[in-house]
């Protein structure tokens, strides 16, 4: 298996990144720009920068075939950035609201996308031609807290999204004139705007940090700061669902997980690496790291007396003593996200995190 | 001419300037229901904590002191009045006491591999961090330092160190201390984390 | 700078050892040094007693605390680092606004349960975590009036200088001696772990500084007595 792909771009947090459709662009959120990396040969070269949000950028993302790049950030302004000859256009979007905006995704479709913000909304944009402007349409209820995190289904109209007050939720987000009207599926039949298909709960009610739908849409995953992930397989329009599948682990919570099949997740937090998940409806468990521990490059022990290893575990209470984790992330992975698809199993996937590093991965 | 009309009592003092306007609006995120973070607990009376703990003593004195322990986590009160939940607490201390340190981390093992073991265990870590809060005296108000051992001089070297170990209550934390060390071998750091972002709380 | 103190070492029959270092790096460096108030640097605390008592140190036995200690550092360690998984968190209730939300106290949803991890009545520690912050409160071992002014004097010492420190509260929160804030941008500039390390060692160190300083106390009055006395002997 080959080694993970390591880029150290900078010494700032990366708040989320994303990768053109050719890999050949990476789109970055540092503070308060967003940064474009091109590929030149094995590394990424700093090509422009996006500067428009005068507060911190909190999510980025490109459309695969269109090529633009939508941008939101705590300035409570969202930004479409249309690709031209001489460079990225920037519109702004008529989010309407009046907190932060916290994260955005494009829909499958590209006719739509989706900002989560802590106004307690979701604001829906999508182009108007008369007006030849981005307007938006609100989920509001039933939120009541800070939406961390969205993500869409494979039909474009079904909406996931995860809030601090540790609820998931599953919305419709159908708009007439930009959607064709959805298939009825398990989520539900008929699907009007803001129709609620599905709200869940964590016994131990973390804030969900990351929630994504499985390849076909029918099942919904998400991972809360009580350190678990959980598996919603839903049953059918208005009934409980078949199983809720949540699985608490040991280790610290996970910020972002995708699918890399309808039988595996992939989930990555603040134990700096990723944990792979298999299962099914008839449960999940947690099967083990992706990240091997003996490829990662300064995994090496240093020279140390055993006299001193015993007075630190004796005097400190700590165990072992470097300032550099073993892992190939050295600070929190805030995103990770699908890289390389090949039928409907994800063979590659990127991570970003804090500590300025974007990471290729072998799923 | 002045562009206020009257003078009333309100608007000559400056109290209007302290009041936190968020709590009176209904839909500002101060008044956020933290009871929507939980499903609703059924309510544990003294009595029945008193019940479960006579059969919790009995199965220590039988030797059994898994099921003693999983008796304790089982039901864990969460809505109860502050008695109900002293006395569990008092409950799980005394078992955690008559625990040798040597068969504290076989059994969290045997605990943690049984279905539902990972939620008992986020429970023994609630009421462990309960019992070293409930430890701590005025956990929540001002100490003074009024409440010192008298010592006209304050020079005296020997005397009661609040480190020395035979103290009861320094004894009961060391207690929870290692159980608490061995809880985060077996059930990891993501049980510290259930404890803290859990609104059951004990 | 090397991890074992000189005079420890010495203690311990064994050259200083070279190999374990700390390895500061940027902030990391800062920080530490300001921690380490026992390297190259005047310990601040002494200096400002250097001229009451006499200044030959007298090592505590570490052996000897360490009996105990262990279990609640290792706890304080452990909570900590649960504690300290924060993100980036905007305001709810102020617009363009990312304040540390444990002092703001404006979302309940986002403020999590506080723990408190007790050694015994007199010596605890407060972790109050939320989303982006945390809050650490530690209060120090006073065995008596003089052990609790002289934490009062040192903790006094410490929040007049607290911009150096990077993480420390300017005031503690009652019932607490000594107050740290821990928020997200601290997490992303430092190492986490060298964090958590450095609130265990100045627990630790803190401790010993008290000590210390009482017993040069009772040394200078045990000295100014004897002069006292002497005459009418």
């Amino acid at each position: 298996m080959a080694a993970p792909e390591v880029h150290h771009l900078f010494h700032n947090p990366i708040a989320d990144h994303s990768f053109s459709a050719d890999h050949a662009t990476l789109a970055v959120a540092r503070d308060s720009t967003v940064e474009l990396y091109g590929k030149a040969g094995n590394a990424f070269k700093l090509k422009d920068v996006l500067k428009g949000h005068d507060k911190t950028v909190t999510s980025v993302d490109i459309a695969p075939n269109s090529g633009r790049i939508v941008s939101c950030s705590q300035d409570r302004n969202a930004l479409v950035w249309e690709p031209s000859p001489t460079g990225y256009k920037p519109t702004l979007v008529l989010l309407r609201i009046s907190r932060a905006a916290t994260f955005v995704r494009w829909s499958p479709s590209e006719t739509k996308f989706a900002v989560g913000s802590g106004d307690r909304v979701i604001a829906v944009c999508y182009f108007e031609e008369e007006n030849d402007w981005w307007v938006s349409k609100h989920l509001k209820k039933p939120i009541r807290s800070t939406i961390t995190s969205v993500a869409w289904h494979p039909n474009s109209v079904l909406l996931a999204a995860g809030s601090t007050d540790a609820h998931a939720r599953v919305f419709s987000a159908f708009v007439k004139g930009v959607d064709e009207r959805p298939e009825p599926g398990v989520w539900g039949e008929r699907l009007p705007f803001n129709t609620v298909c599905g709200e869940y709960l964590n016994n131990s009610a973390g804030w969900v940090h990351s929630v994504s739908f499985s390849p076909s849409g029918n099942a919904l995953a998400f991972a809360a700061h009580d350190s678990s992930i959980t598996v919603v397989y839903p049953s059918g329009p208005e009934q409980p669902p078949r199983a809720v599948l949540s699985v608490p682990t040991q280790m610290l919570p996970f910020k972002s997980l995708i699918w890399k099949a309808e039988d595996e997740i992939i989930a990555a937090g603040y134990d700096c690496e990723a944990f792979r998940f298999q299962g099914g409806e008839g449960g999940w468990q947690l099967v083990g790291t992706v990240e091997s521990k003996g490829s990662a490059g300064h995994g090496e022990q240093r020279e140390e007396s055993a006299l001193n290893m015993f007075r630190q575990m004796d005097l400190k209470g700590k165990v072992k003593d470097d300032t550099q984790l073993k892992t190939i992330h050295q600070n929190t992975i805030s995103t990770i996200r699908p890289y390389e698809v090949s039928g409907d199993r994800v063979t590659k996937f990127s991570s970003s995190g804090v500590d300025g590093r974007v990471v290729i991965w072998n799923a | 001419m002045s562009i206020i009309q009257q003078h009333t009592a309100a608007s000559l003092t400056d109290a209007w300037r302290t009041v936190n306007i968020d709590i009176l609006t209904e839909d500002s995120s101060v008044n956020f229901d933290t009871s929507t973070l939980h499903p609703p607990q059924p309510e544990v009376s003294e009595a029945d904590v008193r019940t479960l703990s006579t059969q919790v003593r009995q199965l220590l004195r039988g030797g059994d002191a898994e099921g003693a322990l999983r008796g304790c986590l089982e039901t864990p009160v969460y809505n109860g009045t502050d008695g109900a939940k002293e006395a569990h607490l008092q409950t799980i201390i005394e078992v955690l006491q008559s625990i040798k340190a040597s068969d504290m981390t076989p059994l969290l093992k045997g605990i943690y591999a049984a279905p539902g073991g990972s939620e008992l265990l986020d429970v023994l870590m609630k009421y462990i961090y309960k019992g070293m809060a409930s430890g701590a005296p005025a956990a929540a108000g001002l100490k003074s330092p009024a409440k010192m051992t008298p010592q006209s001089t304050g020079f005296t070297q020997i005397g009661s160190r609040p480190g020395a170990s035979n103290e009861p209550a320094s004894a009961a934390m060391s207690v929870l201390l290692s159980w608490h060390e061995k809880l985060v071998e077996v059930a990891g750091l993501g049980c510290i984390g259930r404890t803290m972002t859990d609104w059951r709380r004990v | 700078m090397a991890y074992s103190k000189p005079a420890a070492t010495k203690d311990w029959n064994q050259p200083p050892v070279a190999g374990p270092h700390l390895a500061p790096t940027d902030v990391n460096l800062l920080l530490y040094s300001v921690a380490r108030s026992s390297g190259p640097q005047p310990k601040p605390a002494n200096s400002f007693l250097r001229n009451i008592g006499p200044t030959q140190g007298k090592q505590q036995p570490l052996a000897v605390m360490s009996q105990s200690l262990r279990p609640y550092l290792q706890c304080v360690r452990s909570s900590l680092t649960a504690a300290l998984t924060l993100s980036n968190f905007a305001s709810q209730t102020t617009e363009r606004h990312n304040v540390p939300e444990i002092e703001a106290q404006t979302s309940p949803e986002v403020v999590l349960t506080p723990l408190v991890i007790a050694r015994n009545e007199n010596e605890r520690v407060l972790i109050e975590p939320s989303i982006n912050s945390v809050r650490i409160s530690i209060k120090i071992k006073q065995a008596d009036e003089i052990e609790s002014i002289l934490v009062h004097k040192f903790a006094r010492f410490l929040t007049q200088r607290a911009e150096a420190f990077f993480i420390l509260r300017r005031k503690p929160i009652p019932g607490y001696d000594i107050s740290f804030l821990i928020t997200n941008f601290h997490t992303e500039e430092m190492l986490k772990h060298k964090l958590v390390d450095f609130i265990i060692e100045f627990q630790e160190e803190v401790d010993k500084e008290i000590s210390e300083m009482k017993l040069f106390l009772n040394a200078r009055a045990r000295f100014v007595a004897e002069s006292f006395l002497t005459p009418f002997d």
